[in-house]
């Protein structure tokens, strides 16, 4: 008992130790968070005297957590755009203060009024030279298991993707993609089930990749990328590439909300997006930030490519996000 | 016969032979990982182009991971112990007691290892954001210690289950309080299912990552919370480096516990 | 005098009865049990009072696939982890110490690293491209390469692997605290080794193979790092399912109804094989 009573104590102390001058970043761990806080957090350090702490990696159930219980440590979080639609839905977010965040130079298609983006991605095909005979060009190919035999890889969860390109191999043209033909994407994948192997995370679709276990399949650009830089002999067709972007968000009651809005400034600003995106590979959300980055890596940008690039509708995916997982899972599990 | 060594016959050739694999089975990861830490290949190609420090001096070069480790080494031990001692007397009551109910008693504190550690994290997770507790070292300890008692438990109530009582009982009957016989003589017998209680106690807390994930803050991070981050996001080898060091300390821990064990037999 | 053995008596009476689990149920009824019911309350509350998150999770025949599934898987990985552990544990329990302690000393050493990592260590090996594939095709045993992973067979594999050490060292115990006079006086009697084994060994080792099988099988049900890892999208296990309905969905209701009845349904086998464990066990002091 004296032991619990010490932890509400201690709980209590620490809670309200809390300091006005600090704030809490929350992203995904590894290097992409490493790159965040060394271009965002810690120029954002020096000139505001606000101390960032990092926090992590994210996760939807703590973040909802916090905010039914009204005790929110998170300021500033980093999620997938399609998830942080829906939590605003659900009134788990703070509005973005766009009078302290500039909104003139951000890219529409990842900024709303409840989140700011963090950064940008393609879903490129990719696949190893030395598993594949010949160079497949188009989603279409990734269907063809006479022509191109071999396990193809995929991304696992029920998100903006996966979908889309079966749909694109089908024959559905790009902008009658929406509304989601789901029957018709499902019978295209049950052609091709046995030959999926799933990846979970990026590291894994790397993985598969590089040691050839999949012969080809749907990768994030930057990761594909960091495989050619590395000097694995990939393939990489743009073709229809995908985008999908991270948001930055400000769980509703942050309890340093105005610091968090100067941080989303900060990260967000054509300097911390180039700097970013020279570390990660990812794109920029700032349409500022190329002029301050080397040719080389503006170059591996999706931005090099919006010839036929197709932008997945997040905000159907918002929408519709419950329908299709449990469609999603019932098909992947039968 | 059957459990005397040197009477087995050719059963003792075929147990030895298998176990031997066993051990084998349990080895090869260990092993490989080892290699994969001075391997080249940043995408865990094996056999690796090349052989490389690296990862190990990326590691080192990182004290977020030796933070981390400690902070998991802190928050194990204070889980085991208490898991333990509390476990010890709750298996003395289940085995030795005699009321009703002792059956859905032990069926309740095991419960813990069958929900899905998700719902546990959220649960716990809500409960300690109202009360204070989140972020907390002792809300992080109280959690591991839920998790890890019914690993106590387990292998203490199966030695109890195990050790014959009337040797107790004829201590006490020899003059020993019933202090002195439980300490001296039931103890030691079930020192093999203490031990097992220990280790998998330690373990539940030092491998566990779900509720990690939502106890953790930015000055809590544990190594698997670390390590979770690390591998799904880069798959770095640098992971294995630090898996391979744990394996290292660990296997001078045997050698020096081994080599006192037998300046203490001489 | 009188007080100072009255204060021993407590001392030392408290664990022997009922008071000895005091502690337990109140650490588990204050931050299991509590919080726990408050979220599956939600379960009937989420998101408005009424069973419809019971009804979508029975109408649902991807919730009932995954349930039956995991509860094969479970039992799979048991049963596989019984059978390879009691031979380790007969021989440990009877070994010289000297190569004793040095398969202890690996059990633990694999045990001590860390589980992710063992777990993407076995998928590295398993791949069709992987260590143990390109091995036995390179020796010429094999043309094609095994499916070895994405399947029930990775799955087993990589849960067995974790598994065994939570069966081998209660085992251990348990066989080392039967009186090995038991089993000569049943050689004296004109016992057959196998009829020693079958009336006297395994029967004296059950409460061990019991507690170790019940820890594996509970814990297997519980498990969805190395499932899901190792295990093909058909394997997939209750608590990754749980975990996706929880922690990406938001849908804590839906959630929560089958944490319930994962739970429901694990009591009611543990008090089954109460039953059946408890009515074979020897009667006490043999």
């Amino acid at each position: 008992m004296k032991l619990i009573l010490t932890g509400i104590l201690a709980g209590l102390l620490a809670a309200t130790a809390a300091k006005a001058d600090e704030m809490a970043f929350t992203s995904w761990g590894g290097t992409t968070q490493e790159a965040q806080t060394k271009s965002w957090a810690a120029p954002f350090e020096a000139s505001s005297g606000i101390k960032v702490l990092q926090d992590g990696p994210t996760d939807y159930g703590k973040l909802k957590a916090m905010v039914d219980a009204g005790n929110v440590t998170w300021d500033v979080v980093d999620v997938e755009m399609d998830f942080a639609i829906k939590a605003a839905k659900d009134g788990l977010l703070e509005p973005i203060d766009y009078a302290i965040v500039p909104k003139a130079d951000l890219d529409p298609r990842f900024s709303n009024e409840h989140a700011v983006g963090s950064f940008y991605y393609s879903f490129v095909l990719a696949w190893n030279k030395g598993a594949v005979s010949g160079d497949t060009a188009s989603w279409a190919d990734m269907f063809d298991t006479k022509k191109f035999p071999g396990k193809r890889t995929f991304y696992k969860w029920s998100a903006p993707g996966v979908i889309e390109i079966a749909l694109l191999a089908d024959g559905v043209p790009a902008d009658k993609l929406y509304p989601l033909d789901l029957d018709r994407a499902f019978k295209k994948l049950d052609t091709i089930k046995s030959d999926i192997v799933w990846w979970s995370g990026g590291a894994e679709s790397q993985q598969l990749i590089a040691s050839g276990e999949a012969a080809f399949g749907q990768l994030w650009n930057g990761r594909v990328f960091a495989l050619q830089q590395d000097g694995t002999d990939v393939g990489v067709s743009w073709k229809q590439n995908l985008t999908a972007a991270d948001v930055l968000v400000v769980p509703k009651g942050a309890k340093n909300k105005d610091s968090a809005m100067k941080f989303l400034a900060a990260a967000t600003s054509p300097a911390g997006q180039a700097k970013f995106a020279e570390a990660s590979g990812y794109a920029p959300i700032n349409t500022k930030a190329k002029a301050e980055m080397t040719a080389d890596a503006v170059k591996a940008l999706p931005d090099a490519h919006v010839d036929g690039q197709i932008n997945l509708d997040m905000n159907y995916w918002a929408e519709h996000r419950d329908e299709i997982a449990t469609r999603w899972y019932a098909w992947q599990t039968k | 016969m059957l459990l005397d060594y040197d009477r087995l016959g050719w059963l003792r050739m075929a147990l030895a032979g298998f176990t031997a694999l066993v051990a084998a089975f349990l080895l090869l990861p260990v092993v490989f990982i080892v290699l994969l830490s001075f391997g080249s290949s940043r995408w865990l190609a094996f056999p690796p182009p090349g052989w490389t420090l690296k990862w190990y001096e990326q590691l080192l070069a990182d004290p977020t991971w030796i933070d981390a480790a400690l902070t998991s080494a802190k928050i194990a031990a204070m889980a085991a112990i208490l898991a333990v001692i509390i476990g010890l007397f709750a298996s003395f009551g289940l085995i030795r007691g005699e009321f009703r109910g002792r059956q859905i008693l032990r069926g309740l504190l095991l419960t813990p290892m069958v929900l899905p550690v998700v719902v546990f994290a959220i649960a716990v997770y809500a409960f300690f954001l109202r009360i204070g507790l989140a972020g907390t070292t002792i809300g992080f300890v109280i959690s591991h210690t839920v998790l890890a008692l019914p690993f106590a438990i387990i292998p203490i109530t199966a030695a109890l289950e195990g050790f014959d009582k009337s040797i107790e009982d004829a201590a006490i009957v020899c003059g020993a309080s019933p202090l002195q016989a439980r300490l001296r003589i039931t103890l030691p017998s079930i020192r093999i299912g203490i031990f097992s209680a220990a280790i998998f106690s330690f373990l539940a807390s030092w491998d566990e990552v779900v509720v990690a994930i939502f106890m953790a803050s930015p000055t809590l991070q544990t190594l698997p919370v670390k390590i979770w981050g690390s591998l799904r996001a880069d798959l770095s080898p640098v992971v294995a480096a630090a898996s391979s060091l744990l394996v290292c300390l660990t296997l001078c821990l045997m050698i020096v516990t081994a080599l006192f064990r037998r300046k203490l037999s001489r | 005098m009188q007080g100072n053995s009255l204060r021993r008596g407590a001392i030392a009476g408290l664990p022997a009865g009922s008071g000895g689990a005091l502690p337990a149920v109140v650490l588990v009824g204050l931050f299991f049990v509590v919080p726990v019911v408050a979220l599956l309350l939600r379960s009937v509350t989420d998101p408005e009072p009424g069973l419809q998150n019971y009804a979508a999770l029975f109408g649902s025949g991807t919730y009932v696939r995954v349930f039956l599934n995991t509860f094969l898987v479970a039992a799979v990985v048991t049963a596989v982890t019984i059978v390879v552990a009691f031979p380790v544990a007969w021989m440990l329990a009877i070994m010289p110490p000297a190569f004793g302690s040095l398969v202890f000393g690996i059990i633990i050493l694999s045990m001590w690293t860390n589980l992710l990592t063992r777990t993407y260590a076995w998928m590295v090996l398993l791949q069709r491209t992987g260590v143990i594939n390109r091995t036995l095709m390179g020796l010429g045993i094999i043309q094609e390469p095994l499916p070895l992973i994405n399947n029930l067979t990775g799955v087993t594999i990589g849960m067995v692997y974790i598994m065994l050490p939570f069966m081998i060292l209660p085992l251990v115990g348990t066989l080392r605290a039967i009186d090995p006079m038991t089993l000569r006086a049943a050689a004296l009697c004109g016992a057959t080794p196998f009829q020693a084994f079958r009336r006297i060994l395994l029967p004296l080792s059950l409460p061990g193979i019991a507690a170790g099988g019940l820890m594996v099988f509970v814990m297997s049900l519980g498990y969805f790092v190395t499932p899901a890892l190792l295990g093909g999208t058909s394997n997939m296990m209750l608590a990754e399912m749980i975990a996706q309905t929880v922690q990406s969905l938001l849908n804590w209701g839906l959630g929560s109804a089958a944490a319930f009845v994962l739970l429901v349904v694990t009591m009611a086998l543990y008090a089954l094989q109460l039953r059946l464990v408890g009515a074979k066990r020897p009667a006490g002091g043999l």
